[in-house]
């Protein structure tokens, strides 16, 4: 495992009006890492995703994936760098099969120069990366079922599928458990143990034990700002993380 | 998206047909004359519909694309002397620019506060074209004696040789578009109207793409446009109206949006309630409202849904 810094940032403010949602955080996340985000509602999880994955522009700070700076870099242009990300409310497109979802999310990377009237089914190679990427994410036998009429967890996997078509070296996960069925969450375990290798993934999850399982560190956050930052073990044992989360009177789990 | 024949794509062909062969039947000068009509506003409400029924993006403009084109053409083959190819290149390309212009202004705004800005935007070059350019578009007067085509020995004014030429510009429209529906841009457009973030998300430039779908259908727009001065032999500010851009929505929608067949059958039902009932009353917009309003609510995919059934495919 190589020890450089896939994504980073450092002093990272979001200021809605008055509101301070995130408040000069600073994180890094070194490669090959699960990191899990946790800390109870409204502590500024899915705002620090929103800042990184550049779908809220930052107050102030500094962004950096690998060792480049995009702080000012465009939401599209992330994606094409390596970043990916899924959301905590299924992003994905419903009327499209399953096959048609991933072979969009393969699109703007595989091929720059196309000619428009060439017919999509026609290009073999987003084909082979769409069904290479529904056997990782094991929707292989529904290529070709509309996406609305799948399952809460398998439309998890077409999210956590079209997050991966860009082949991102950081994977930034919210909630990828959220409204899941119980009978559902052990195989989307599975499936972030399985995509992790190879990639950095930053998630935010609520579920304590899949969090306390999976993750090589977490950080807690509370109010916009860090709380701390450790292993497993170490944040159970924190007196100030049990405070937050009782005092808020917030424990998912 | 698996097949190529879908059952709204050879429904449009067969529209297609259907009006191509229309003389075999009848000669009758102003029954041809109001197929060209259904003809020229097809390939309008088309173009409209790929805006809003492919892209998502809502216009109360589109008479400012449709009226370009006319003029465009106008300009081309009357100032300049071209032909009717270069006429329709520079409508197709008058309406296209202008609706680049509309998106570059709109780009930060959507849904409808866009579709605001796109009525606004057409209002004011209304104006303008009216008032300040008078000397290029002939003020509210209009411009007479826009030319027809002359090409291969063939009298396009006679009316049944126009219809022909135009009804196979309708069938290239149908096939194009569907090509282009079915093309990596066509599925990165659907994605656009589904989930603007997600597509935002996996790495395309919306903004670019939003650009891509207003001037491709501008350019429709515009070709239609230039046809309609064509037959006319006419063009007027009366193209620039906000009712031209309110009528294109209403055949839209009455026929049955993001389908290829929808805007064909509505644009068609328009015309058809239109001639009938003009000539019975002069409340005949009134009862055309009504049947729009009994439309939306009973077949609010429009008629076209009555063809397509629940072939989800389509």
């Amino acid at each position: 495992m190589t020890t450089s810094t896939a994504i980073s940032c450092a002093g990272v403010s979001v200021f809605f009006d008055d509101f301070r949602a995130l408040n000069k955080v600073s994180i890094d996340v070194k490669a090959g890492q699960v990191v899990a985000l946790i800390g109870p509602n409204g502590a500024g999880k899915t705002t620090l995703l929103n800042a990184l994955s550049g779908r809220l522009p930052q107050t102030t700070g500094r962004i950096m994936l690998g060792g480049t700076d995009i702080s000012r870099v465009p939401v599209h242009r992330r994606a094409a760098m390596g970043l990916g990300r899924s959301f905590q409310i299924i992003n994905i497109f419903p009327e499209m099969t399953v096959r048609e979802n991933l072979r969009l999310g393969a699109q703007p990377h595989k091929f720059r120069f196309q000619p428009f009237w060439r017919d999509v089914s026609g290009w073999r190679d987003l084909d082979e990366k769409a069904c290479a990427v529904a056997e990782e994410v094991e929707l292989t036998d529904v290529l070709d079922t509309p996406a609305a009429m799948l399952s809460h967890g398998r439309q998890r996997a077409v999210e956590l599928g079209l997050s991966l078509m860009s082949d991102p070296s950081v994977l930034l996960l919210d909630e990828p458990l959220a409204g899941v069925g119980q009978a559902e969450i052990d195989q989307t375990v599975a499936l972030i143990e399985r995509v992790r290798h190879g990639r950095t993934v930053l998630l935010v999850e609520h579920n304590m034990d899949v969090v306390m399982n999976i993750s090589d560190e977490i950080i807690v956050m509370i109010n916009g700002e860090i709380l701390m930052r450790g292993t497993a073990a170490e944040v159970q044992a924190d007196p100030r993380v049990r405070e937050a989360y009782l005092g808020s009177g917030d424990r998912d789990a | 998206m698996t097949r190529f024949w879908t059952r709204d794509f050879l429904i449009a062909l067969g529209l297609c047909v259907l009006l191509l062969a229309a003389p075999l039947v009848t000669r009758n000068e102003s029954v041809f004359f109001l197929l060209s009509l259904i003809v020229i506003w097809s390939i309008f409400a088309l173009a409209f519909d790929f805006c809003f029924g492919r892209g998502g993006i809502l216009s109360f403009g589109h008479a400012a694309f449709f009226a370009l084109g006319a003029y465009g053409y106008t300009w081309a083959t009357m100032d300049l002397g071209l032909g009717f190819g270069a006429g329709l290149a520079m409508a197709i390309l008058c309406g296209a620019v202008f609706a680049v212009i509309v998106g570059l202004v709109g780009q930060r705004v959507t849904g409808l506060y866009f579709a605001l800005l796109t009525l606004m935007l057409a209002q004011l070059l209304a104006i303008i074209m009216v008032t300040r350019l008078r000397r290029f578009t002939g003020g509210d007067d209009g411009i007479a004696g826009v030319p027809r085509p002359m090409f291969g020995g063939i009298d396009f004014f006679e009316t049944v040789n126009f219809f022909w030429l135009i009804a196979a510009i309708l069938l290239a429209v149908v096939v194009t578009m569907h090509v282009l529906n079915r093309s990596p841009l066509g599925q990165a457009i659907a994605g656009l109207k589904q989930n603007e973030e997600r597509a935002r998300q996996i790495g395309f430039n919306t903004a670019r793409l939003r650009l891509a779908v207003l001037s491709i259908s501008g350019a429709y727009s515009g070709l239609a446009g230039a046809l309609l001065g064509a037959l006319l032999m006419y063009v007027s500010p009366q193209l620039l109206s906000w009712k031209v851009s309110g009528d294109v929505l209403i055949m839209a929608l009455l026929g049955g949006t993001g389908t290829l067949a929808g805007p064909i059958l509505g644009v068609t039902l328009f015309e058809l309630l239109k001639e009938v009932l003009s000539s019975y009353t002069e409340y005949w917009y009134g009862i055309l409202g009504i049947t729009f309003i009994l439309c939306t609510i009973f077949l609010p995919k429009g008629v076209v849904s009555l063809l397509l059934g629940r072939d989800k495919s389509r």
